[in-house]
């Protein structure tokens, strides 16, 4: 490949000049004429039906428009999870007011008025008759029967998965059973969730913006629910102020459409943290028991895992969350038979739905908990049996039966090994610990697997089309929705790159149903390496079409003709040689036509991506408080496009993945049913805790996305927690795996094992 | 009541309730988007303001407790066309994902800047312990305001 002047060259993210003077514009800033705003009631309740609601006194305040609730609205029910029409194992169980209210959050009322202090102001005015109806938190109580009548389709939700060859598994076996918890969590997106949405009574046509993952996907729910057609709402992407799955939900959209369209003005819909946290989505609660059966030599036979997530009020994405979980337990380690058996159960708690990974995180905390305690069982290094178990290049895996290509987490083990002293930090801490009652120190690592889009599992298809302004730049229209992680920034390197075009010649905005080709949503990390294949390859149709152009122009065969740095020359005659704005003039005056393409791509690769991690800790026994001395990423990436966006990623994913580990918990009381719903009791990493993190590349390319690169943003955090908890483990000699290990678990643990001895 | 205070040098007066958040007469009464709000109680510092050179949370702030102060926004920081150091230190050293914390982060620091022109990493670390990037690992965000301490961001 000719050398790379663009691709792999750091690059700010593309609004960064917009983002440091504070003109960003996100969904909460926007301003449209004759504004109004929406405020919310939630539920105080966790199972309640509503018998009556008199909103006659906050209709009579000065200012309020409406009031909206399950009284007069709509009946009709949606899935905050659907992304596609005719999506098949979809459950519409919401109202976007609910009569019968799940949770506490859950949605009662909305008030549009003229100013937000208004329209707080009359929530409180509202006046609701609730019948309580008894709940649990518990998902064991529903599996024993509870909440039966919730749902019509029932409260909890199975399937059971079998992938290899059973017969395959050795008889002489070691086999090792743990049990993991992990509590909820927010995502904690800094952006609370906004929307606005305007619908024109005239024209009929509805529009919303809000921070979101797919534009499609809220045309389709927004437009089914309101039985409005497809064209007729247009949905546009905003600034997203971070998603890590928070953001692909539909909770916000429905709402603001409901009350435009009641009012004909446009409405904006602020979410506090605090309803972010009750009404939004969460990462589900999970109880997991692994079984694996490893040779005496330390080489994986069988893994089952029996896993239990907690889908909230509503089932959300949870069954697919689950059965994509059973797809990735083959995504790392190389083994001839898996089992996997996932339970979805609604409980009256906060409604879970995806957190960046996508399950991937859960399941390697389980599955490398497991690992560590076998390891101690068989008398193997932790990292010399994750060594012996991963996959060769060009294997194939049993869950698709799909190549993992390139995949290099052998290098990355190694890489880290030597990188992060692995070995001399065991050593040391050996000496360290013998040495030490209070503090006790220990190194994890742990290796994740992830995907690059959903291929085979789900519709993974890109258009985009691309043309030339008469000035020589490029625009590009595809369907990305940048997270606030650089993904229109990476598609402009990449066209920039592909076309020899400096970066600021290149526009791209962000998801736009009504202009924008369809496209399935900016999830499963395919951003970069599905959707920035389909443009990279357009770019080279784009190259095509205009040397095609040129040729019928000038009268010359095509194969005469060549794209070199940004011109289009005669390969026999120096004279012939025009530049992309003298091309484009050429053929507008002399075809009649502007030099434009469309390019549609179907995705069909899926190769190996992992990422090998490494944490130092040291547990302080007396307090419980563990400090991270030292972190290591080490990630098979293809090819960085931008690598200090990319670095920077992994940097946040160790941190938060090191939150879910040692202190993020949303945590529900059993008593109320009320979740944790501040940031004073829900506590993320901040600058002064943070560790350094040291992050390594391996960029051996090969692959099938653009440049060679792999995903990157979701994978960067499936190690972490696992790492984290592998480490405290090692130090405390412990075997727990209750997330997050918080100071009181730790101490508690410390103190049954003093009062055993 | 009436309020009368400096908003990025320049002289205002509202008619305000006196309750009202300070973040909220910055973006619904004059229009300042820059300052933003992540949890409205003082924990996560996206809202953060200059008030008399201080950085302070804008959430936790009333119309009562205003009048005649002086307080810079985000908005506030570029001058003469020209981005504050910090401002571009934080784009050159990309220390900017989603960009909700950016403001308050760089108002942060350059209040770190104004008190203490040349802060050790210990230093930043501290001045910046109340504002959360969910994006990153601070990494990029501490060198920028290295950098920016290095290229003049202690001046206003
Ligand atoms: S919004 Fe003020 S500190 Fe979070
Ligand atoms: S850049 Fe997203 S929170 Fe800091």
């Amino acid at each position: 490949m000719k050398s790379l002047k663009i691709v792999g060259v750091s690059h700010p993210i593309h609004d960064a000049k917009a983002k440091v003077r504070g003109n960003a514009n996100y969904a909460g800033d926007m301003q449209l004429a004759g504004m109004q705003y929406a405020a919310m009631l939630l539920s105080p309740k966790p199972h309640a039906l509503i018998k009556s609601i008199d909103a006659s006194e906050a209709l009579a305040l000065e200012g309020v428009e409406t009031v909206l609730h399950c009284f007069n609205t709509t009946e009709r029910t949606f899935s905050r999870f659907r992304t596609v029409s005719r999506q098949p194992g979809i459950m519409n169980q919401e109202r976007v007011f609910n009569r019968e209210l799940r949770q506490v959050g859950d949605r009662v009322a909305c008030v549009v008025a003229d100013t937000p202090e208004i329209a707080r102001q009359a929530v409180r005015l509202i006046k609701v008759e609730y019948e309580d109806l008894p709940f649990t938190t518990d998902v064991y109580e529903v599996l024993d029967g509870a909440l039966a009548d919730m749902h019509p389709e029932g409260a909890f939700f199975e399937f059971e998965r079998e992938m290899g060859d059973k017969s395959l598994v050795a008889q002489d076996c070691v086999e090792t059973v743990t049990h993991s918890s992990l509590d909820r969590m927010s995502h904690t997106a800094m952006e609370p969730h906004a929307c606005v949405a305007y619908y024109n009574k005239s024209m009929d046509e509805m529009t919303i913006w809000s921070p979101n993952q797919t534009v499609f996907g809220i045309r389709t729910v927004v437009a089914d629910l309101f039985e409005m057609q497809y064209h007729k709402v247009r949905v546009i992407k905003s600034t997203m102020g971070g998603s890590f799955g928070c953001k692909q939900d539909w909770i916000l959209e429905p709402i603001a459409a409901c009350a435009t369209l009641a009012t004909g003005k446009p409405v904006k819909l602020v979410y506090s943290r605090e309803e972010v946290m009750l009404n939004t989505s969460c990462r589900a609660p999970f109880i997991a028991d692994v079984k694996s059966k490893f040779t005496r030599d330390g080489v994986l036979q069988s893994l089952d895992a029996d896993v239990i997530a907690d889908a909230g009020a509503y089932l959300g994405n949870t069954m697919a969350y689950l059965g994509y979980q059973s797809a990735l337990m083959p995504r790392t380690y190389k083994y001839p038979y898996a089992r996997y058996r996932g339970r979805g159960v609604c409980t009256n708690g906060t409604t879970s739905g995806g957190l960046r990974g996508w399950s991937s995180g859960e399941l390697c905390l389980f599955v490398d908990h497991n690992f560590n305690m076998a390891a101690r069982k068989l008398g193997i290094d932790p990292l010399e049996l994750r060594l012996k178990n991963v996959y060769k290049p060009w294997e194939k895996e049993m869950a698709d039966n799909i190549s993992l290509e390139e995949i290099r987490t052998k290098e990355c083990i190694e890489l880290g090994r030597e990188k992060f002293a692995y070995d001399e930090k065991k050593r040391a801490d050996a000496d360290f610990n013998s040495k030490n009652e209070r503090y006790q120190r220990g190194v994890g690592v742990s290796c994740g697997g992830h995907f690059n889009g959903y291929f085979p599992h789900a519709l993974d298809f890109s258009g985009v089309e691309m043309r030339f302004t008469e000035s020589g730049s490029v625009i590009v229209n595809v369907a990305v929705h940048d997270h606030g992680c650089g993904t229109v920034q990476a598609i402009k390197m990449i066209v920039a790159e592909t076309l020899g075009l400096p970066v600021d010649m290149i526009w791209c905005a962000e998801g736009d149903s009504t202009y924008n080709p369809f496209d399935t949503g900016c999830y499963a990390s395919r951003s970069i390496y599905v959707i920035g294949r389909a443009v990279k390859d357009c770019c080279h149709k784009l190259q095509e079409q205009l040397l095609q152009d040129m040729a019928s122009a000038l009268g010359l065969p095509e194969e005469d003709l060549e794209i070199v740095d940004a011109q289009v020359r005669s390969k026999n005659d120096p004279s012939i040689c025009f530049n992309y704005t003298e091309a484009v003039h050429k053929i507008l005056f002399t075809l009649v036509k502007e030099v434009w393409v469309k390019h549609e791509y179907a995705n069909t690769t899926n190769c190996g991506v992992t990422g090998t991690h490494f944490a130092h800790v040291e547990v302080d026994t007396w307090t419980g408080m563990t400090k991270i001395l030292d972190y290591m990423a080490v990630h098979d990436i293809g090819r960085a496009i931008n690598p200090e966006i990319c670095r920077a990623q992994v940097q946040g994913a160790a941190l938060m993945g090191s939150g879910v580990a040692l202190m993020e918990s949303l945590h529900t009381n059993p008593k109320n049913g009320k979740s944790v719903s501040s940031l004073k009791n829900y506590h993320v990493i901040n600058a002064w805790e943070a560790p350094q993190v040291q992050v390594l590349f391996v960029e051996d390319g090969l692959t099938g996305g653009p440049y060679e690169s792999k995903s990157i943003g979701e994978v960067a955090l499936v190690p972490v927690a696992a790492a984290i908890v592998g480490a405290v483990n090692e130090a405390l000699q412990s075997d727990f795996c209750e997330c997050p290990l918080n100071p009181d678990k730790i101490v508690a643990m410390m103190q049954e094992r003093r009062t055993k001895a | 009541m009436r309020l009368e205070f400096t908003v990025n040098d320049k002289k205002r007066v509202l008619e305000v309730s006196a309750d009202k958040r300070l973040i909220d007469i910055l973006r619904e009464d004059l229009g300042l988007m820059g300052t933003k709000e992540g949890c409205g109680e003082g924990e996560c510092g996206a809202c953060t303001i200059l008030l008399d050179g201080k950085a302070i949370h804008s959430c936790l702030l009333v119309a009562a407790q205003m009048s005649g102060r002086n307080v810079t926004t985000i908005e506030g920081l570029e001058k003469n066309g020209k981005l504050d150091p910090l401002q571009s230190a934080f784009v050159e050293e990309v220390a900017i994902q989603c960009g909700y914390c950016t403001p308050g982060m760089i108002l942060s620091a350059k209040a770190l800047l104004l008190e203490n022109p040349a802060p050790t990493e210990t230093e930043i670390r501290r001045a910046l312990a109340g504002n959360i990037c969910r994006c990153s690992g601070y990494t990029q965000i501490i060198r920028a305001v290295e950098r920016a301490a290095r290229e003049g961001g202690a001046a206003i």
